[in-house]
């Protein structure tokens, strides 16, 4: 979803320097305009009365445009600004705030509010020196995306795959599949966590599993052969998260559909009586075609994944704010994450955007 | 979206057909156990809930647990239960109204006009997105202390208003779905701005506004209110919940029925809309 970003900051960049510019022109081109105005009507003085009254009647239509044009701004004012006043006051001035709290420190003064002293970078010394799970849990949460990212990309693509075959009562079954986004978030969660029945379970099945099983057995032989251990690590990891990733696709599935659906149905046909197989077309037109899709999902995973609430990371934001009141550090720690997460966006757009093709 | 015949593909063999279905039903089954889990458990007796090996299925469904909740939140305080359903139902409505007025309007200008830094603005909507609640909760309530909304209804409704995922999934479906010729056509007609807004705009976008409702009230509807009010005659039904569901053991039947009744609103505004918002999130995907 933010792949459009930095594109669209230098488009909007370059819009404004246009606007300004065409902004100027107009300013001049008014005041050359008065000017001959004035040129006109003096000579009018000297003229007979047939060009008067054209001149006179020019004005009010130009009058009347400007007027209509500034009745458009200011509705279109009208209609921006409520959520333009929202946006700053409840982020976007907050989000400022925070950035400056990262360079200071933070100290709460009963009825007073909170005083801002400046002392440099000591935030970022003490999460990066002194914290020691901040580091830790970072590096964890990458290797999470590691795995979770590709695995929910390839995961929703099949099933975007399989749910774009035609059977009956299909709807029902994509209204299955977006389930999880609308039960996902917040108290289902939360009760899921703190849940004493459901952590007994948990702790049960966790006892289960230690039992030797074939797939144990399997996952044992695999992991200690010579070769690409690390590999097989990384597969086990992923069919071990099967559930988690699962849960986390459903939007990621309805977008690949919506790609899918793009693709027009001519395109197989030619193929096929070129005599190409299923497999060929799905290669050849297929995943050419849903590129930018793609990206799109890998973006909004990488969001997703980044910003969800549940990881060992946000209970390490979660108790420095609320259980230690260190607020400049909780800054620093949410404005360090922040940025790596942009930067990871950012390597995947230039990756990414160099390859999709785009089909109109 | 043109209309899928239902029926076997041509090139497909039957066997292929019972393949794809297999694979569907099991991960189908996959996205829909935990709102099987939250419906049976919901109904099950004490003792059914802590059989070991647990049962997905409910034997012999009780209501108990719901009258246990009841007789809990009603026991707990001089605060009754209505007092935090009325909470939870007058900010979770007002909130989300507001918030599909205020979304939209600013969606229609964004997505039809163009004016000086209305690329720059929308820019930093989408990158507000990547923040965390977590960036902001401190400097929210500094905001909410200078305008003295703690305490109020105020301090969760208005912030609801400007909620960044609102504006960048309308604006997106605007693009997409609303031709300018047809606004062109009305303002030739003679049609105001407000009306072009009231009379075409919106009903053309009706998909886009049930996404909005549901995403909204399941936002508001989880929110337990506690970041900026203390008072707990103000605070919301979750609050209620979770102060049942944080008991202890004793109290696991009161706590999944309570969580059943918190899915529920939001479940079945899903239900109702649920071919609409699948199409919204759809096309709001094709237009980046």
């Amino acid at each position: 979803m933010n792949e459009s970003l930095n594109e669209s900051k230098d488009l909007a960049a370059e819009k404004l320097e246009d606007l300004e510019q065409s902004v100027e022109d107009n300013a001049t081109e008014e005041k050359t305009m008065d000017e001959m105005m004035e040129e006109f009507e003096a000579m009018e003085s000297a003229m007979d009365r047939d060009a008067a009254m054209a001149a006179a009647s020019t004005v009010p239509v130009a009058k009347k445009r400007r007027n209509l044009a500034r009745g458009n701004a200011i509705s279109g004012l009208i209609f921006v600004s409520p959520f333009i006043i929202g946006f700053l006051l409840f982020l976007l001035y907050p989000l400022q705030l925070s950035l400056r709290m990262c360079f200071c420190k933070v100290d709460a003064i009963p009825g007073a509010g909170l005083r801002l002293t400046w002392n440099n970078y000591d935030n970022f010394n003490k999460i990066f020196r002194v914290e020691p799970e901040f580091l830790q849990y970072l590096v964890e949460e990458m290797k999470r995306m590691a795995l979770f990212v590709p695995g929910i990309l390839v995961f929703s693509f099949f099933m975007a795959i399989l749910l774009n075959q035609e059977f009956k009562g299909r709807t029902i079954v994509r209204a299955v599949y977006f389930l999880p986004v609308i039960l996902a978030s917040g108290v289902f969660v939360g009760l899921e966590n703190n849940n004493a029945l459901l952590s007994s379970i948990k702790d049960a099945t966790k006892a289960d599993s230690s039992l030797s099983s074939i797939t144990t057995t399997l996952e044992k032989i695999l992991l200690t052969g010579e070769t690409g251990n690390k590999f097989f690590q990384y597969i086990i990891d992923i069919v071990g998260q099967v559930y988690d990733i699962a849960m986390a696709s459903g939007i990621q599935i309805i977008i690949f559909l919506s790609g899918l659906q793009t693709i027009p149905p001519s395109m197989f046909e030619a193929a096929k009586i070129e005599g190409c197989t299923s497999w060929e077309s799905f290669w050849k037109i297929t995943f050419p075609l849903i590129g930018s899709m793609i990206l799109v999902n890998v973006i909004y995973t990488l969001v997703d994944f980044f910003t969800r609430t549940d990881s060992n990371l946000m209970g390490l934001f979660d108790r420095t704010l609320l259980q230690r009141f260190e607020y400049g550090k909780v800054a620093a720690m949410s404005w360090v994450y922040f940025l790596i997460i942009a930067a990871i966006l950012g390597i995947v757009m230039l990756i990414f955007s160099r390859r999709v093709y785009y089909y109109d | 979206m043109k209309k899928i015949k239902a029926g076997r593909q041509p090139n497909r063999s039957r066997a292929g057909d019972v393949g794809v279905a297999i694979v569907l039903m099991i991960f189908g089954a996959f996205f829909a156990f935990p709102l099987v889990y939250a419906i049976n458990a919901a109904f099950k007796p004490l003792n059914e809930l802590f059989i070991y090996p647990p049962k997905l299925f409910v034997r012999n469904p009780t209501t108990d647990n719901f009258s246990d909740l009841f007789l809990l939140l009603n026991k707990q305080g001089v605060i009754t239960f209505t007092r935090y359903m009325f909470n939870s139902v007058f900010v979770t409505t007002v909130g989300t109204i507001g918030h599909i007025i205020v979304a939209s309007m600013a969606a229609y200008v964004l997505a039809k006009y163009r004016f000086p830094g209305s690329r720059t603005f929308f820019a930093a909507v989408t990158v507000a997105l990547m923040f965390t609640g977590y960036v902001t909760q401190i400097p929210g309530y500094l905001i909410m202390a200078k305008l003295g909304w703690t305490n109020t209804y105020l301090s969760l409704i208005i912030p609801a208003f400007a909620s960044p995922m609102g504006l960048f999934l309308m604006k997106q479906f605007m693009e997409s779905s609303i031709p300018d010729v047809l606004i062109e056509a009305a303002k030739i007609d003679g049609a105001k701005e407000g009306k072009v807004f009231i009379s075409i705009v919106m009903p053309l976008v009706k998909p886009a506004i049930l996404t909005l409702m549901i995403f909204s009230i399941q936002a508001l509807w989880n929110n337990a209110g506690t970041t900026y009010i203390y008072r707990d005659e103000l605070k919301m039904l979750p609050f209620a919940l979770q102060t049942v569901g944080a008991g202890g053991v004793a109290r696991t039947g009161a706590a999944s029925a309570a969580t059943l009744f918190l899915m529920i609103p939001p479940l079945t505004c899903f239900i109702l809309a649920q071919s609409n918002i699948v199409e919204t999130m759809a096309s709001s995907g094709i237009k980046e």
